[in-house]
């Protein structure tokens, strides 16, 4: 069975749009957390986001959208284009330089891409309102592609010229994380000698607000503190949005390139909670169980986890079901395991959530660290006989977690290694 | 429940506008805002006045504003009304989608999809929209006319037939021919340096009227040109200016300025890519007429006529 690596990255998120960027706001707590203009009404209690950084795609004509240096779209591609898309986009061809392929290692029958989005609420709004009110044949012809959910795959494989498997996830905020568990599975299975994963997110008002009426955002106004995971004032999560690319490749093709690898997939797993459409279950069944299936998956048990990147979003429910499920499986190793989330600082990506951490996790065992988890002033006791890392430490971690949850009660883990000091 | 469901009730109701003129050119200078100013004083002008001289400029600036920067200066040449909206300009049938839709929206007209497929070029686009907007029919679109069609059609036949596939109509005639390299007379013209001699583009160019004679022409009641009528008789006003290789797609226009038996005079030109490479101001055919074939004959001539080319060349 051929072993799996990941070779490249591409970051577009709210603490950075370079791997550089994102490790330096790892390392030093920064935060990418801002008062959202248009949510100034009194009638909207969330005044937070974490927004992307540099870009701007709020109007309705994406002709209108600010793109940032290095990165340039053409017309005819940026009409079919969600936020989503776009970020996608940015972040493939960073992932693409990053891993050093050529155009002819991105365009091949044993090159797939696997997504996750949510699809862009926004542009679907404003098409089904230009339907009703100006008639059916006055809408955009590609609004279609630009707004349902396989919107990022449907642009990037065909922009890419992408030829081997591609679909997309939509687990909801464990979306990317199944793409990422798929994307191995493909190379495991020898299907695919290379797999990009994407996760991506519009990020904007319309994705995000909605999850307000179900009383899962953070009402902090102070966006210093609005996102604060395993802390006794947690109220909610703040949303985010971009786009996280990872480079999968089999243990040959790396040999072939002599690429450089971030770190090795080991494995993964997943579990179902069977409880509820959008609450977590109490005990942390379903996440306790994935962990358990990753642990089965690659020979690795409790003993050999040095850093969890924890799902935790900052919703009282969540984190602690997590908390719950996390002694359960660590066991005696509970308190030493050094776990976080990182959503402290970037916000709850929703679909973006597994592929931005599972970046973080490759960044981290690359480059030797673990980040913190920012903004606990008081622990949650929740979290009662774990280790919650306040602040980042220059150490190398061996073999990390990244734990997802989405809706449904859908859960994933996957295990990372460290290429350099085999355990 | 049907009142809950229809889309009146899902869509938020239009505000009532203050005044529906003033309304009308804000909604239209907001489609067309990333059009030329020109533009869109055609379109208030023709919005105000009816006056459809102010199309043709209107249309012009929609494409203008679709069109890759680089391409732009080719729209305000002389010969505009010829580019090919997807071969000359690029554009893919999703942005003449959005192109047909911006036309419709700012000159109140209606293109179906069906008429869409016969609309090939910017001249093609004026004239349909000119004639809708004058309440007069369109032109009959021109016909597409595949390499094996070509073929099943003319007198002219391999080894000196020199049209790949074509379209046709009344008022056009455009053809392909690819530069193969294998052509006998490449042989020795020139020795060791392949160049297609002007006198074949222009037997070319004849082909393409002897085609036009053949499919694009209607003729009187009873009657059709007859196939073995049809001879070259004068050209004149011939300009080269480029030479033409092997590999070159050469781009044959023809149009008719006279028709009318036993004469036809055409004037024509072909394009490699963007460059000109001949122009003739006149092309001049002879032809005459004949009985048609009875239907009963032309029913069954359908198939034989598909075979034709493997039993000719």
């Amino acid at each position: 069975m051929p072993r799996v690596f990941i070779t490249g990255l591409g970051f577009i998120t709210s603490i950075g749009n370079t791997a550089d960027a994102v490790e330096q706001s790892l390392r030093e707590l920064r935060h990418g957390m801002a008062r959202h203009p248009g949510l100034e009404a009194e009638n909207i209690p969330v005044k937070v986001t974490a927004p992307v950084r540099d870009f701007q795609t709020d109007s309705e004509d994406p002709e209108d959208w600010v793109i940032p240096a290095p990165y340039a779209i053409k017309r005819e591609q940026l009409r079919s284009l969600s936020p989503s898309a776009l970020y996608a986009m940015c972040g493939l061809q960073q992932a693409i330089a990053d891993a050093k392929l050529s155009p002819e290692e991105v365009s091949n029958e044993d090159t797939g891409l696997y997504a996750a989005s949510a699809g862009s609420p926004a542009i679907m709004t404003r098409m089904v309102n230009r339907m009703h009110q100006q008639g059916v044949m006055r809408c955009p012809p590609l609004g279609i592609v630009a707004s349902i959910a396989g919107t990022v795959q449907f642009n990037l494989v065909a922009y890419f010229k992408i030829k081997g498997a591609s679909t997309g996830f939509t687990s909801a905020c464990a979306a990317s994380a199944h793409a990422l568990g798929f994307a191995f599975d493909e190379i495991k299975l020898g299907r695919q000698k290379r797999m990009f994963v994407v996760g991506a997110e519009d990020g904007n008002i319309e994705t995000i607000l909605p999850f307000a009426a179900m009383r899962a955002l953070s009402l902090n106004t102070d966006p210093a503190m609005a996102s604060r995971p395993f802390d006794k004032k947690h109220d909610g999560f703040v949303g985010t949005g971009g786009a996280t690319v990872l480079v999968l490749e089999s243990e040959e093709e790396v040999m072939r390139r002599g690429a450089t690898p971030y770190a090795e997939v080991l494995g993964w797993g997943q579990a179902s909670d069977g409880h509820n459409v959008a609450i977590s279950h109490p005990e942390g069944a379903g996440l306790a169980l994935a962990m358990r299936h990753a642990f089965k998956a690659t020979g690795i048990t409790a003993a050999d986890v040095d850093y969890i990147n924890a799902h935790a979003t900052s919703t009282p429910i969540g984190d602690a079901s997590e908390c719950k499920a996390l002694r359960a499986v660590l066991g005696e190793h509970a308190s030493r395991v050094a776990v976080s989330s990182t959503k402290a600082l970037t916000g709850h990506g929703l679909s973006l959530a597994g592929a931005m951490e599972a970046g973080f996790c490759a960044l981290a065992l690359k480059r030797g660290f673990i980040p913190g988890s920012a903004h606990i002033t008081e622990l949650d006791p929740a979290c009662d006989g774990l280790n919650i890392v306040r602040t980042t430490e220059s150490v190398q971690p061996r073999v990390v977690l990244n734990n997802s949850s989405g809706f449904g009660g859908a859960n994933v883990c996957v295990v990372f290694k460290a290429v350099s000091g085999a355990r | 429940m049907a009142d809950i469901l229809s889309p009146a009730c899902v869509a938020p109701p239009v505000a009532p506008a203050k005044s529906p003129a003033l309304d009308g050119e804000a909604v239209l200078r907001d489609s067309l805002r990333r059009c030329s100013p020109a533009t869109i004083d055609a379109a208030l002008a023709y919005r105000r006045t009816g006056d459809t001289t102010h199309l043709a400029p209107i249309i012009l600036g929609i494409f203008e504003r679709f069109v890759e920067p680089d391409l732009r200066p080719r729209l305000q040449a002389p010969d505009s009304d010829d580019l090919r909206v997807i071969e000359d300009l690029g554009l893919d049938s999703l942005t003449m989608m959005e192109i047909v839709m911006l036309v419709e929206e700012v000159t109140q007209t209606r293109i179906e999809n069906e008429e869409l497929r016969g609309l090939v070029t910017i001249g093609d686009i004026k004239t349909f929209v000119d004639c809708r907007a004058r309440g007069v029919q369109p032109p009959a679109p021109a016909r597409m006319i595949s390499g094996d069609e070509v073929r099943a059609i003319m007198p002219i036949q391999a080894p000196f037939l020199f049209l790949n596939d074509a379209r046709v109509g009344p008022a056009q005639a455009t053809a392909s021919y690819r530069i193969t390299g294998q052509e006998f007379f490449l042989a020795g013209h020139f020795k060791d340096n392949p160049v297609m001699p002007a006198s074949i583009m222009l037997e070319a160019l004849g082909q393409l009227g002897v085609l036009h004679l053949l499919a694009g022409l209607p003729v009187e009641e009873g009657k059709v040109v007859g196939t073995s009528t049809i001879f070259f008789a004068s050209t004149d006003g011939v300009r080269c200016s480029r030479v033409c290789k092997p590999g070159d797609v050469l781009m044959l226009t023809l149009k008719p300025k006279r028709v009318k038996a036993p004469l036809a005079v055409y004037m024509g030109n072909i394009r490699v890519g963007q460059e000109k490479a001949v122009v003739a101001e006149e092309i001049t055919l002879t032809f005459g007429l004949v009985d048609a074939p009875a239907p009963v004959v032309a029913e069954p001539a359908a198939a034989s006529v598909a075979e034709a080319p493997a039993s000719a060349s």
